[in-house]
């Protein structure tokens, strides 16, 4: 692998692992997914310093060059995300649908309330 | 005598809340009936709320616009809370005849059905009944309905519906919040209530526009094949 590759995945998963550590200090993402991002950032690292070990692997499952097999991972780890935040979506919306609807009726009754008080 | 609630949900219907409601409550003293009625405001932008509190027509106003069946479920929710016997779904802008009320409230009063859709498809009265596109898209889904709970309705996607006190209950607990109609109906076929289709006339809308636009009607279709298509392969512990 050319030196000037080896370099530049190394900068990308310093960059990666500064950023999670950032927003997750501002606690603007959980613990749950800064492990993920962590992990990214690991396999970069990995691939950087022990690219012969990718070659092997990528050899293996067939691809002519290693670069399609980490594209490949990281498409696979990208999907994963959106299909897991598509369903938490879901769920935040059930939350809210739940929330809008006792807080409305709540309102009824409280101005049932004071209906019958005044 | 059962305890009969009207849900109407209502989104920008400040030209037909209140002719609906008048007609509601001259219907109650003309056939001697006490029908109530729960308006669930969905976030209106025009005056729907300030014509229902003028004119005291009791109204939940929803802090935030949920859609068709997050505000129909409201109204099952309320129905719940204040121990309704019977629910019936109304629609705010007219479509709906008050006079058919007494038809499918009257197998849930028998017992002879947990639910009764007013359907428009069992009659030969010549009524409206739809758009050609969106009469062949609910025959599709009255297909896909067969092929997902083994059982036939006509009208899958008539919002006139009356259902006793155990749906009310299930209903208040979950309800879709998108297609509500034919994917609730799949979905207490499987649970196995007894569902009955009764005839009845519906009116074109009074004012305003449809919900469903006709270029979402694929996007809908769509949409509830896959739901009924998840509902055939789905598990559901039938009602007691």
């Amino acid at each position: 692998m050319p030196i000037s590759l080896t370099i530049t995945l190394i900068a990308v998963a310093l960059f990666l692992i500064i950023l999670t550590t950032c927003i997750l200090k501002k606690g603007r993402i959980s613990e749950k997914y800064a492990i993920l991002w962590y992990s990214v950032s690991l396999i970069l690292l990995l691939v950087a310093i022990f690219p012969n070990i990718f070659i092997v692997i990528s050899k293996k499952l067939g691809f002519d060059v290693m670069s399609s097999l980490i594209i490949g991972i990281f498409i696979g780890i990208l999907l994963l995300l959106v299909m897991a935040q598509t369903v938490m979506i879901a769920g935040q919306k059930k939350k809210t649908i739940l929330l809008i609807q006792e807080v409305s009726l709540l309102k009824k009754e409280l101005d049932n309330i004071k209906g019958k008080k005044s | 005598m059962e305890k009969v609630l009207l849900i109407i949900p209502a989104y920008n219907e400040e030209d037909n809340i209140l002719n609906t409601y008048n007609s509601i409550i001259n219907y109650n003293k003309k056939s001697k009936v006490k029908y109530d009625v729960i308006v669930i405001n969905d976030c209106s932008t025009d005056c729907t709320s300030e014509i229902c509190h003028k004119n005291k027509i009791p109204v939940i106003d929803l802090i935030h616009n949920l859609g068709i069946g997050g505000a129909v479920q409201t109204g099952y929710k309320y129905a719940k809370e204040n121990d309704y016997d019977i629910a019936v779904q109304f629609d705010g802008d007219g479509q709906h005849d008050i006079r058919y009320v007494k038809d499918i409230i009257t197998p849930v009063i028998k017992n002879e059905a947990d639910m009764v859709i007013g359907s428009r498809f069992i009659t030969n009265i010549d009524t409206f009944k739809s758009t050609f596109a969106r009469r062949i898209g609910i025959k599709v889904i009255s297909v896909f309905m067969k092929f997902a709970t083994g059982k036939k309705i006509y009208d899958t996607t008539s919002g006139f519906r009356a259902c006793n006190k155990k749906i009310i209950e299930d209903f208040s607990l979950s309800y879709p919040n998108e297609y509500p109609e034919p994917i609730t109906t799949a979905e207490l076929l499987k649970k196995k209530y007894t569902i009955k289709e009764i005839p009845v006339e519906m009116k074109e809308r009074e004012a305003g526009t449809s919900s469903i636009k006709t270029w979402k009607n694929i996007y809908y279709m769509l949409n509830v094949t896959i739901a009924l298509l998840m509902i055939k392969i789905r598990r559901y512990k039938k009602c007691q």
